[in-house]
């Protein structure tokens, strides 16, 4: 496999939970979407940081062992986990609490029963619905996300990524197959903008962190703090407009032939 | 002078393999002796649905650009263009479904695929906005493997910058008609697709995220004969209606008149 691909992926990538566990200490924790059932893959919940800030979580990992990469589906979010995910951020919008996503996340998952129960509903739900929330929102991404799922978690005020995290519409997996195996995988993480440099120069991404900055888990919580204080000062409307425009954007950089 | 026929008096049928005359497609492309129903371009879904001659394009004055760079992404669309005679994978403009008006989006699954790209997006927002100028209902008839790769995140922002152009169509309210037709897959199918008011699959049509091969490619699984099928979809309550291609037309019409909105033409 890629070596860059292979950090991504590692056992011991920096994960959600474990920042999560640092950022919340005593999150109460949000499970389950109360109709189809829960996600291991999702950590979520809503607390207050040690400076008093009320805040609510959405974590994405991919777990780091064979027991835990299993029971979470290797991080491939299943349609409980976006329903789960929605509940949360409703919750948040309710009681006027940020939202915080750290995802490292593959695409989507292909099986039968996530089809069955509406995976492209569950994502589009979740899109919508991120991208009208009246509160700052703000995704890190760890590893990677790509696709719609990602978008889900990543329709934010603030897009952060480790410097070595990718962000695409699919996987470099994916890109390489519409090639016809012409190109390698490494090849294709080359041939789209989807490294945190790229899209921070192209303005879809608003801040790059080094994965090997020293006390990588407190300077991002650092981080976080910092950005939503920014964002406090924002009412409903605007942070909902601050949003849509960013990636209006992005998207308005494409030359128009 | 030859003894062939014209290019295009036989074509073969996708699903059964049969020549067919073009006679035999009918009016409505449905195989003589499957019964599949043959993909429809942009303008023949348009020529079947709205009132003969009511159909006004918007402006759709974008092209496409390989701004990235893209291996063989050029020919690709040059090959598109060529095919459909469009510029891009969806036609929008405003018509009337017996007598009554609506904004109409119709995409091409014969323009590489159908995907989402920077200039659909464009094109879908801009017809929504004409929606909410002149209030008018939407109507969105589907088609797309999902965002088109070759354009990356920009392809990708596609999904949440129509949602929010819908949100505020949903605002006003005007209604949303959304119309899947086959294949409707991947980031169209996990953003605007089911987000209709009412949502209406054409029969025979494929609908999901991940499709069959990409699942099996995944895991050795046996998908049922009717995997993704919009019958199955609607035996699951995803679905409004599943309505044949001939009557379509005639229940779009229904719709329309049942929310009776006249518009400010």
């Amino acid at each position: 496999m890629d070596e860059r691909l292979k950090r991504l992926r590692a056992a011991d990538r920096i994960s959600a939970p474990t920042i999560i566990r640092a950022l919340l200490p005593t999150m109460v924790r949000q499970r389950g979407d109360r109709l189809l059932g829960q996600d291991a893959a999702l950590t979520a919940g809503f607390g207050q940081t040690a400076t008093g800030q009320r805040l609510a979580v959405l974590g994405v990992d991919r777990g780091n062992d064979l027991a835990s990469r299993r029971s979470k589906n290797g991080g491939a979010l299943t349609v409980p986990g976006y329903r789960t995910a929605l509940r949360v951020v409703q919750h948040a919008q309710k009681f006027g609490m940020p939202v915080v996503s750290l995802i490292n996340m593959p695409g989507a998952d292909a099986s039968p029963v996530s089809e069955r129960f509406g995976q492209s509903q569950a994502i589009a739900d979740l899109i919508a619905a991120t991208g009208q929330l009246p509160v700052p929102n703000l995704v890190i991404f760890l590893g990677e996300g790509h696709s719609g799922g990602a978008l889900g978690f990543a329709n934010a005020n603030r897009i952060m990524m480790l410097d070595d995290a990718l962000f695409n519409v699919a996987s470099p997996e994916a890109v390489a197959a519409i090639l016809h195996g012409q190109q390698t995988v490494s090849d294709a993480i080359d041939l789209l903008p989807m490294t945190a440099t790229d899209l921070a120069e192209r303005g879809l991404v608003d801040q790059v962190v080094s994965h090997e900055t020293p006390k990588l888990v407190d300077t991002l919580i650092s981080l976080i703090e910092t950005q939503l204080q920014d964002l406090s000062q924002w009412d409903g409307l605007a942070l909902i407009a601050q949003r849509e425009a960013k990636f209006q954007h992005f998207l308005d950089t494409w030359p128009i032939n | 002078m030859t003894h062939y026929p014209k290019t295009g008096t036989w074509t073969t049928c996708v699903a059964c393999g049969r020549h067919v005359h073009h006679s035999q497609w009918g009016p409505f492309r449905q195989c003589p002796y499957c019964k599949h129903w043959q993909r429809l371009t942009a303008q023949q879904r348009i020529d079947l649905l709205v009132d003969a001659a009511s159909f006004q394009p918007l402006p759709m004055p974008e092209r496409p650009v390989n701004a990235l760079h893209f291996p063989a992404y050029d020919q690709k669309l040059a090959r598109a263009q060529e095919r459909t005679m469009s510029t891009e994978a969806v036609v929008t403009g405003v018509a009337t479904i017996d007598q009554h008006p609506a904004v109409i989006a119709v995409m091409d699954s014969y323009f590489m695929m159908g995907t989402l790209n920077t200039v659909v997006t464009r094109r879908i927002v801009a017809a929504s906005q004409v929606a909410r100028k002149r209030r008018l209902p939407l109507i969105l008839v589907t088609t797309s493997g999902g965002a088109r790769m070759q354009e990356g995140d920009y392809a990708l922002v596609g999904m949440n910058l129509v949602l929010a152009e819908l949100a505020r169509l949903a605002a006003v309210p005007l209604p949303l008609i959304t119309v899947l037709t086959d294949p409707t897959m991947g980031g169209v199918s996990a953003s605007f697709a089911f987000k209709g008011d009412v949502v209406v699959a054409e029969a025979g049509a494929k609908i999901g995220f991940a499709g069959a091969r990409v699942i099996q490619q995944t895991m050795p699984v046996d998908l049922p004969a009717d995997f993704q099928t919009a019958e199955s979809l609607f035996e699951h309550g995803m679905l409004d209606a599943v309505v044949a291609r001939p009557q379509l037309s005639q229940y779009l019409a229904t719709v329309l008149a049942s929310y009776d909105l006249k518009g400010d033409h």
